[in-house]
This record gives structure tokens, C-alpha cells and sequence, in this order.
């Protein structure tokens, strides 16, 4: 893997200097209000960090929102680059010098879709709950470099709703706006966060495509994303190494079924 | 323009929705829609049912809104060439490829784009007003104010959720179901994991030996039709495909005749208690406004390990009425003493109590006990046929 094609989501400052140290120059940041489930940054912390920077926009947006965006625009614009999931961004965007990505949450799940969204932006990420067959074809089939995630806790679900505030005050609880849902019968655990914005779900077992890296044609990949969430710099130097305890694969080698009782 | 729109899971549901005072209605075919086992339309079943609703002066629209896999991309062309070909009305979707097919192939059928998509907006709906759109069925989580400036940016035809069961995530915006089941959501196969409950955990010691749970009431727009038809909404629906006959008919009943008291200025504060209370009691869940008025508080989900106990409200369908007898096909026990309400697409709902059962053949009995019995009831006030006898619970 090409250190200089990793892409981190940066949830502490001070490992910017680390990942530096080790090649990685790509950093990707959740900015306050705009972003949800992740640490996030004021653009003023993060301007004038040296490497490439990326903002993470990662909220369903209302009008009001988009015209507080808007307002931001020259301000973001002197970043490298937004990963998006509300096409709002891409609107307001789209005829401005920034490189955009689209990441509209389990969307990017054919070629065909994608390769729209690449005759309108530098890249897409694509989807986790794919096979690695679909992965490759993807790949093949696409018109441009596509940004795939290896590594990280994935995002299953992200709701409007305060569900753990409504759950806490309901039952009188201390409100502790991260914890950990565990379904007893599969044995699951998620990890929700909730801001004001609403909550948001990752699985909380960490996704790990990195042993796997050498099946995909990655010749067609434009960054490898990272989202260290929770993990310290040498921790996720660990996992970058080779190490796979207490990490998953994901769909990689599962496809999904939808129609029971019928064999696709 | 204002239309009523309904779920319809199956050609029957479809006849019942039309009938009872739907103007469209969506529907699934055996491929590429949200329900996938949901009983849904063959090709055959899709081109009756346009028939059958272009001759009534009514709608159909076909939902293609899966979040496409590339397998599923093979046949999709000629799938939309086949829809078109027989005059749907529409088609609801959210996935690029659709969205760009319905151009490239130059279809005649409107291109409506699927809550599924989470426009919430005005620059995403301009997106989708430059892409062919025709309509937009705007993410459940809008406000009233986000519905009015997306209209005021766009003037394009709105559609809006006014009942049913909710996600707990922002429609589109959940996979739980493929982590926990493997059942992929955004291909129809969604298991409602937001409907389970789960242990509570920080640091890996319980918080409480409560269970956690997250599942919404139903929507529930009854106080807000009048307003959503101000700011612009064009297009009401009902959410609901795998819903009986007997819910169809009656939240469209309760629906239309809202809609129909508010157009005409004749809506009244006990009709719109009556609709709450009726409504309420047909899914047997509490149905609420969401996000249109506020954001959803602890008020507007459950907790604890509430159950779905099914009711017996539905007791009978009327096959004929002829000389003052109706015929009647069991639904739920009823007996002679039973206070119903018979309501239907054309006669005012009325209350009656049974004086006395007849079987087919005509032998009086006390109670009607087997699954779709015919009896006959003697009722002096004329229904027709598709009516239906519910117990009565609240008074009109």
C-alpha cells in the first residue's frame, strides 16, 4: 500500500505531525456543524495545517443550513478538497477550484451511478457493503480513481432523531451522548453518538480491508480512506502493519440477500 | 393540485385503495422495489392495474427505488421501456442510474424522485429539478419551512408523507439490517432492527438493565393537512405497502374525507378527533406528527417492550345488499347484541347494532364465528357492495 494514497480521518490534532513521520500526508476533518458522528474542527484550527486537507461534510442539510454553508464557501475553498453527502454541497460547489468527492452514505454501490457522479466530481467513495467482486468491478468499470475505505468502525446508520436523549431523559439517566448498543440475540454492538444534530451509528467492530488489499486493481484507487475513530496513532500504526485482532471484514466476502427464500 | 395517494401491495389492496378515495396510488413490482417480499405486481398485474386506474381517471406510480447493486443493473433498461410502453403514470426512484435512464431512453412517465433520496433542501432539489424530475417526495424530517422554500425555489409537484410507520433513520440512511441479518435495507430487505431492543452499554457495564429502544410512533399528519396544502404540498401518501385491506380502506376513507371537509371549508373540531381516533385504533400503534411542527422529542417514540397486539375490529365485508339484506363475509366474530359501524367509499358512516345473523342458508344463529362465513344481516340502511362492518368503538 502507498502511504502517499492514505487518506485519515484526523480526530486528534497532534497525530497530524505522526502520520506525517510515516508518509501519510492526506488528512481528512469533520468541521463543526456541518458534520456529524465524528470529532469535529472549526475551520480556523485547521487552515493553516500543512498537507492535504480534506473536510468531511457529512450531514443531511436543511435550507437553512445550506445558506450558512454558503456563507462559509470562500472560506472552505482554500482546503483541497470536500467528501460530501448532501448534493447541496455538490451545488454549491461544483464551479468553485475544490476537489469534490461524493459519498452519499450506501449509494455507491454500482458503476453505473458512480460513473454519473465522475462526469460531475473528481471521485467517489465507494459503498462498504459490497463483495470484493463488486468492489473490482466497480473499479474496472469506472471512468476515474475511486477513494475506498479499509479501515475504520463503518457507519449503518445516522438518524435525526436525539435517540439517546430521548431515551436518557425518558428514563431519567445520566446523559452520555456515546455508547454502545448491543443486540442480544446476533450479539452486535454499535457505538451511537448524538450531537444536535442527531444521532449517529457506527458498527463497533473495526472493518479491516487491509489484509485484502492485494486483490483490488490499485491502480484505480485515488486514496485509501482511513477513519481511526477512537484508535491512538500507534494503535492504528499497529493495524497498518498487518494486524487484524478485533477487526472484520465486513461484507467482503458475504454478499447480502433481500428476497428470502430466493437464491440470487 | 391535490392528490391522495396510497400504498397498494397487491391488485386487491389497489381495487380497495381506488375505491375507498385514493387518486394514485404507488406500487412495487417482482423486482427493484423497497418491499421485496412484499406479494408485489408482475408485469401483467402492473399493466391491469393501470387499466384499471386510467378508467377510473386515476394514477399509478411504480416504485423502482432500490439503491441498485451492479447485478441488478442487467434488465433495467428494458424493465423502464416496459413500464413506459404501458402508460404508469410514474416512477418513484433514487438511484443515478434510473435517474439518468429515464432521460437517456427518453421516457414519457413522470420521474419522481424517492423520499429515499433525503431532499431536505432547496440546492438538492434544484439537482433534481435539472435532472427531469417532475416530482419530489421530500425526506420525512422536513419542516414546514424547509417544505415552503423548496417549493418557493423549485415550483415543482411535492409529495409528503402524512401517515404510517416511520424510520427511525433518515430514509435511505440505515444498514443495521444488513449487520444484523445480512437482509441488504436498501434492496427491500430491511428487517426493522430500529424495532428491537438492545442492551445499553458504556465501557462494557450496562447503563441500566432497561433495554434500549428507538422505534418511532407512527406519523401522523391529521392536524397538519391544512397547512402542508398551504405551504404547497401537492401530493399526500400514505406509507403502507404491506398494510391490509381493512387499514387501506379506512386511512383513506379518514384521508379523503379530511382533505375533501378542508377544500370544501367544512371540517369540523369533532371530525378531526373522530379521524385521530379511528386512525389510532386501525394500526394499532399511537401515531403522531414528526418533524413537520418540531424536532421529535421523547414524546414521539417508544419505549420499553411495547407489543402490537392485533385487534378484531374488522368484522365483515359486504358481498351484496339486496331487499334490505346484506351479505356479508366474516372478517372477526360478531353476534346478534354486536354495536357496529358500517362505512364505505359512498355512504356516510353509520352505527347499528345486529339483531340477527342469518347463515347462507338463511338459518338464524348467534354468533358469526368461522373465517369469511358468508351471513346475512338484515340492515335498513342501503350499502353496496366493498362496504365494510367494523366494531364500533367511537361515535361519528
Amino acid at each position: 500500500m502507498k502511504k502517499e494514497k492514505i487518506l485519515i480521518n484526523i480526530e486528534d490534532l497532534s497525530d497530524i505531525n505522526n502520520y506525517k513521520k510515516i508518509g501519510i500526508n492526506n488528512f481528512l476533518f469533520a468541521v463543526d456543524y456541518f458534520s456529524i458522528g465524528y470529532k469535529s474542527f472549526k475551520l480556523s484550527e485547521i487552515k493553516n495545517i500543512e498537507g492535504n486537507k480534506f473536510l468531511y461534510i457529512n450531514r443531511i442539510l436543511n435550507s437553512t443550513d445550506v445558506d450558512k454553508l454558503k456563507e462559509l464557501a470562500d472560506e472552505i475553498c482554500i482546503f483541497d478538497g470536500i467528501i460530501f453527502e448532501d448534493i447541496a454541497v455538490y451545488n454549491i460547489f461544483k464551479d468553485k477550484d475544490i476537489l469534490l468527492i461524493w459519498n452519499q452514505s450506501h449509494f455507491a454501490t454500482n458503476y453505473s451511478s458512480i460513473n454519473y457522479w465522475l462526469n460531475n466530481v473528481d471521485s467517489a467513495i465507494i459503498s462498504n457493503e459490497l463483495t470484493k467482486l463488486e468492489i473490482n468491478e466497480i473499479l474496472d468499470k469506472c471512468n476515474k480513481n475511486l477513494v475506498l475505505n479499509i479501515f475504520g468502525k463503518n457507519p449503518v446508520m445516522y438518524s435525526r432523531r436525539r435517540l439517546i436523549s430521548n431515551f436518557n431523559n425518558n428514563f431519567n439517566l445520566y446523559n452520555d451522548k456515546n455508547v454502545i448498543l448491543k443486540e442480544p440475540i446476533t450479539k452486535n454492538e454499535f457505538n451511537a453518538v448524538e450531537d444536535d444534530n442527531g444521532t449517529f451509528i457506527f458498527n463497533n467492530t473495526y472493518f479491516n480491508l487491509i489484509p485484502y488489499l492485494n486483490e483490488f486493481n490499485n491502480d484505480k484507487i485515488l486514496y485509501y480512506l482511513i477513519c481511526a475513530n477512537d484508535l491512538s496513532f500507534s494503535e492504528m500504526v499497529k493495524y497498518l502493519n498487518g494486524k487484524i485482532d478485533n477487526t472484520n471484514d465486513g461484507f467482503l466476502n458475504k454478499k447480502t440477500i433481500y428476497k428470502l427464500g430466493v437464491k440470487k | 393540485m391535490i392528490e391522495l395517494l396510497s400504498p397498494a401491495g397487491d391488485l386487491e389492496k389497489l381495487k380497495f385503495a381506488l375505491m375507498y378515495g385514493a387518486d394514485a396510488v404507488y406500487i412495487g413490482g417482482q423486482d427493484y422495489s423497497l418491499r421485496a417480499n412484499a406479494k408485489n405486481f408482475s408485469r401483467e398485474e402492473i399493466k391491469s392495474a393501470v387499466i384499471l386506474a386510467h378508467n377510473l381517471k386515476k394514477k399509478v406510480y411504480v416504485t423502482v427505488n432500490i439503491v441498485f447493486h451492479n447485478e441488478e443493473l442487467y434488465g433495467l433498461k428494458e424493465y423502464l421501456t416496459y413500464l413506459d410502453s404501458i402508460n404508469v403514470d410514474g416512477i418513484i426512484a433514487s438511484d443515478m442510474t434510473v435517474i439518468k435512464l429515464h432521460s437517456e431512453l427518453n421516457l414519457k412517465l413522470e420521474l419522481h424522485i424517492s423520499t429515499q433520496a433525503s431532499i431536505s433542501n432547496y440546492e438538492t432539489a434544484l439537482f433534481y429539478k435539472k435532472l427531469g424530475a417532475k416530482r419530489l417526495v421530500l425526506a420525512r424530517e422536513c419542516s414546514k419551512e424547509d417544505i415552503e422554500r423548496i417549493k418557493k425555489s423549485t415550483n415543482l409537484d411535492l409529495e409528503c408523507f402524512i401517515h404510517g410507520a416511520m424510520c427511525t433513520s433518515i430514509s435511505g440512511k440505515c444498514v443495521l439490517s444488513n449487520y444484523c441479518t445480512n437482509r441488504d435495507s436498501n434492496r427491500g430487505g430491511c428487517a426493522q432492527i430500529c424495532r428491537w431492543e438492545f442492551e445499553y452499554l458504556k465501557d462494557n457495564e450496562k447503563i441500566t438493565n432497561i433495554p434500549f429502544s428507538m422505534t418511532p410512533k407512527d406519523l401522523n399528519m391529521v392536524p397538519f393537512i391544512s397547512d402542508m396544502i398551504k405551504v404547497g404540498v401537492n401530493s399526500f401518501k400514505i406509507e403502507g405497502r404491506m398494510r391490509s385491506i381493512y387499514y387501506i380502506a379506512t386511512v383513506i376513507l379518514v384521508y379523503r374525507r379530511l382533505i375533501d371537509k378542508i377544500v370544501n371549508k367544512t371540517l369540523t373540531d369533532e371530525y378531526t378527533i373522530y379521524c385521530l381516533n379511528i386512525l389510532n385504533r386501525c394500526a394499532n400503534r399511537e401515531s403522531t406528527p414528526q418533524f413537520f411542527d418540531k424536532l421529535p422529542g421523547i414524546s414521539e417514540q417508544y419505549y420499553l417492550g411495547r407489543q402490537e397486539l392485533s385487534n378484531q375490529d374488522f368484522l365483515g365485508l359486504v358481498l351484496d345488499y339486496k331487499d334490505g339484506i346484506a351479505t356479508i363475509e366474516q372478517r372477526n366474530n360478531f353476534s346478534v347484541g354486536t354495536k357496529v359501524q358500517f362505512f364505505g367509499p359512498n355512504i356516510e358512516t353509520f352505527n347499528y347494532e345486529i339483531t340477527e345473523i342469518m347463515n347462507e342458508d338463511n338459518e338464524l344463529i348467534d354468533v358469526a364465528r368461522h373465517p369469511q362465513m358468508i351471513t346475512k344481516l338484515r340492515v335498513p340502511t342501503r350499502l353496496e357492495k366493498y362496504d365494510m362492518m367494523r366494531l364500533k368503538v367511537f361515535d361519528i
